[in-house]
């Protein structure tokens, strides 16, 4: 059976409504996932997103309980959180840049949609991977290396976590939108994925770094996140982490507007001098 | 002898081809030198919180086994893409087609790109000494070349059967992620095999950059002269060789046969 012309169809929400922003925001983001963020297949995603971060974290926790004979659970811990920048970097980069690479950013950018709802609804997917990889490396840190998570702080290590994520993920955006002007965006993924491995606490805790890489460390994502996550898998509740969280999900914040200015200022700027996808 | 000659100056050609692209990549600067130190530092900063769990030469001990990880990701994603990259070139065809011998090709460039990895081990000793303090001294100072050399050469030849295997499949990339930390854990490259599970030495006994991080560590910083990882090293190497030549032969006769050479 085919649809004929006298099919009713659901009316197209005009566009700046607000339903259609929502579903722009919601759809958008979705579609941008399954066709932008290129290893969202399991050929890929297995080994890429489970095997690698099963490896990282068992990797950590041998080298920082051998260097500084600490429990391991401090480096599982870390690491376990740390992993969710596997999406969160590397999954909104793609969102961003493979508009470009792919071809669609110039039809993307005709179209009178709101850039909130598009740039938005990109986050979404990406948080919710960058969670679901970070919760399969505390499985993994449970199962082999001893992590013992508590009911009673359950919540606020979800919490801890979501704002971490968020924060990750944001600053992935902010990448992402560099990316739309660089020739490989993933160098520089890449290096904020190494670089937060060393200024964040996921490994060194931060008292045994200089002062001036104690300051970086206050300005990226990780930090304050991943200190209340240990605090609340130690037994610490919301009252004492709390404005530790809020310093993340602040932190989150701050990257997102950054990131949706330098997107802004990058449409702009290629609209005046028809650089829209110039490599 | 003749085409002894025409061979060695190939692989010598593409060796030095394969170093020279290297170099213009962002993506081989940042896993053979940036992501080295940067794993380097982490090592320093937690050996040093430790005290010296390494003992005496402890920084020297993690430079070294820090910028052997780095040869490994070198390798490891130059060698996992170098026939996936052709393909997606367009080239393959022509390679395969050509009457010089393909398995030639493929070991200079993987003996490129494990040679362009020693960069790693340059810049974290570099790093050590400018920014830790790190002391330089070699127990066997004239072993230590020929160590670097058998490594490169097993590492190259680890890498001709990695990039014959990983042609069968689609995402090689994605296996080369997976497959550096797993390394770089059981090769006892930080954290001596000692003191890890005991069923990890004899997987390590059958990978050549566990002899190789054996024969570099033990000239620098060793009682006693690493000849049997240097012999072992270049033993894996033939029969990682030997292998990889059966596997391409395999794999471009079954790609010619069911005329897949350049999907991707």
């Amino acid at each position: 059976m085919t649809a004929t012309a006298h099919t009713p169809t659901r009316p197209i929400s005009q566009a700046g409504s607000l339903r259609a922003n929502l579903r722009l925001f919601w759809l958008g983001g979705l579609i941008s996932y399954r066709a932008l963020f290129n290893w969202a297949r399991p050929s890929i995603y297995i080994p890429t997103l489970i095997g690698a971060p099963t490896f990282q974290i068992l990797f950590f926790a041998a080298l920082g309980s051998y260097a500084t004979g600490m429990d391991a659970e401090f480096f599982a811990i870390g690491n376990a959180v740390q992993v969710s920048a596997m999406s969160g970097i590397y999954g909104m980069t793609m969102a961003i840049a493979n508009e470009r690479w792919f071809g669609t950013l110039h039809a993307l950018l005709a179209t009178p949609a709101s850039r909130w709802a598009i740039f938005g609804g990109r986050f979404i997917p990406f948080i919710a991977n960058g969670l679901l990889v970070s919760v399969y490396g505390f499985t993994i840190s449970w199962l082999f290396l001893g992590v013992e998570l508590r009911v009673e702080t359950l919540g606020v290590v979800a919490l801890g976590l979501v704002a971490t994520v968020f924060s990750c993920s944001a600053i992935g955006a902010v990448q992402g939108g560099l990316s739309m002007r660089l020739r490989d965006g993933l160098f520089g993924a890449n290096l904020l994925v190494f670089l937060f491995l060393l200024f964040c606490g996921v490994n060194i805790p931060l008292d045994v770094l200089p002062g001036w890489m104690q300051a970086v460390s206050n300005v990226l994502p990780f930090t304050h996140g991943l200190q209340a996550v240990r605090a609340a898998v130690g037994g610490a509740g919301l009252d004492q982490v709390g404005g530790l969280i809020a310093i993340e999900f602040g932190i989150g914040a701050a990257y997102a507007l950054l990131a949706f200015g330098l997107f802004s200022y990058l449409e702009r700027s290629a609209r005046a001098n028809a650089t829209l996808d110039v490599r | 002898m003749e085409g002894l000659a025409r061979n060695t100056r190939l692989v010598w050609r593409v060796w030095i081809f394969t170093l020279r692209s290297f170099l213009a990549s962002e993506f081989f600067i940042l896993t053979a030198i940036l992501q080295p130190v940067i794993f380097a530092s982490i090592a320093f900063f937690l050996f040093q919180a430790g005290g010296d769990a390494a003992g005496e030469q402890t920084l020297l001990y993690a430079a070294l086994g820090t910028g052997m990880m780095g040869v490994w990701s070198t390798t490891l994603f130059g060698c996992g893409g170098a026939i996936q990259w052709h393909r997606w070139e367009g080239t393959l065809e022509l390679l395969v087609a050509a009457p010089s011998r393909y398995d030639m090709v493929l070991l200079g460039q993987t003996l490129g790109a494990s040679t362009f990895g020693f960069y790693s081990i340059l810049a974290t000793i570099v790093w050590g000494m400018a920014l830790f303090g790190m002391p330089l001294n070699a127990d066997f100072p004239l072993l230590l070349p020929v160590a670097l050399a058998v490594a490169i050469l097993s590492l190259g030849c680890l890498g001709m059967l990695l990039a014959t295997s990983f042609v069968l499949y689609r995402h090689a990339n994605a296996l080369s992620n997976l497959l550096e930390y797993p390394i770089w854990i059981v090769t006892g490259m930080v954290v001596p095999l000692a003191v890890l599970p005991g069923w990890l030495g004899p997987i390590s006994w059958f990978l050549s950059p566990t002899w190789a991080m054996e024969a570099i560590r033990g000239s620098a910083i060793g009682s006693e002269p690493p000849i049997l990882a240097m012999v072992l090293c270049l033993g894996l190497a033939a029969v990682y060789y030997l292998m990889a030549r059966r596997v391409l032969r395999f794999v471009l006769d079954k790609a010619r046969r069911d005329a897949t050479l350049s999907l991707a």
